[in-house]
């Protein structure tokens, strides 16, 4: 059971691999944004399976903790700098 | 193994794009994605308690914190040179 | 011999990962920024809400089991808040919603 767990934490990060592209990429600040919210879910989806694969229960308190500070990330992002004129190249 | 060939593999290329990225925006989301991905290193060196000091500080905190100080930034920017 | 909650659970598993794959797929392929938060809403809600489901069926007790669950209402709330300030500021700062041919005609 738990190398299906292992596999698909496996796949999930090819997925982020994939995301991280965009981040880098992204053309205006929202795009990346976005990617690195996409990293924080599948971060806490790889925590939930990996603590499962190997037994540690604190795992979880991560990804808990985890899902909890992607908020304050966004928020600072869509309350501070995202109002002000900030075209992404300067 | 695989798992862990990749997991290096994403942690030194969001490294070495947030260092030598000259966007700040840019830099602090690769730092946030670093922090994430360290996060995710320690879980699997079956180290759960500094994976969760990792996530909280590293990736959620100061990450938070350093795009309040980039808004900061730019604010004052704007008003030095209208 | 596997269980039947043992294949159950792998299902589940599975379906969760095609989720996220769908969710990372569309934030590289969609043009727009409220299409993209289209994409990321899926890979939030139901890919991590079917592994949630699937590793629900192998854990060993029921405060284990709560405390997933807790997670993934932690992470419904989170996107849903985000989806709502993103896609609020990017029409306020006057980022047009994509249209496809058709709609332009």
């Amino acid at each position: 059971m738990s190398e299906l767990n292992l596999i698909l934490a496996g796949f999930l990060l090819v997925n982020l691999l994939a995301a991280l592209w965009r981040v880098a990429r992204g053309p205006t600040p929202a795009d990346r944004l976005l990617a690195a919210l996409l990293f924080g879910t599948v971060g806490v989806a790889i925590l939930l399976l990996l603590a499962f694969a190997g037994g540690e229960a604190a795992l979880v308190d991560a990804a808990l903790l985890l899902a909890l500070l992607a908020l304050i990330t966004g928020a600072a992002f869509a309350r501070r700098i995202w109002r002000e004129e900030h075209d992404g190249h300067s | 193994m695989i798992f862990d060939l990749l997991l290096v593999t994403a942690l030194l290329v969001s490294a070495v794009h947030a260092l030598s990225t000259p966007d700040l925006f840019r830099a602090v989301m690769l730092f946030i994605v670093f922090g994430l991905l360290m996060a995710l290193a320690w879980a699997r060196l079956n180290a759960p308690d500094i994976a969760l000091a990792e996530a909280a500080i590293g990736a959620g905190l100061t990450g938070a914190l350093l795009l309040d100080a980039l808004g900061h930034l730019h604010r004052k920017r704007r008003e030095r040179s209208p | 011999m596997m269980g039947i909650l043992e294949v159950a659970s792998a299902l589940l598993l599975i379906i969760g990962a095609v989720f996220f794959l769908a969710g990372t797929i569309g934030l590289l392929r969609f043009p727009d920024v409220y299409t993209r938060l289209h994409a990321l809403a899926k890979a939030d809600n139901l890919g991590l809400g079917f592994t949630v489901l699937g590793l629900l069926l192998q854990a060993p007790g029921v405060a284990a089991g709560m405390k997933l669950i807790l997670v993934w209402l932690l992470a419904l709330a989170a996107s849903a808040t985000l989806s709502y300030l993103i896609a609020r500021r990017a029409l306020a700062r006057g980022i047009e919603p994509w249209k496809s041919e058709e709609d332009e005609r």
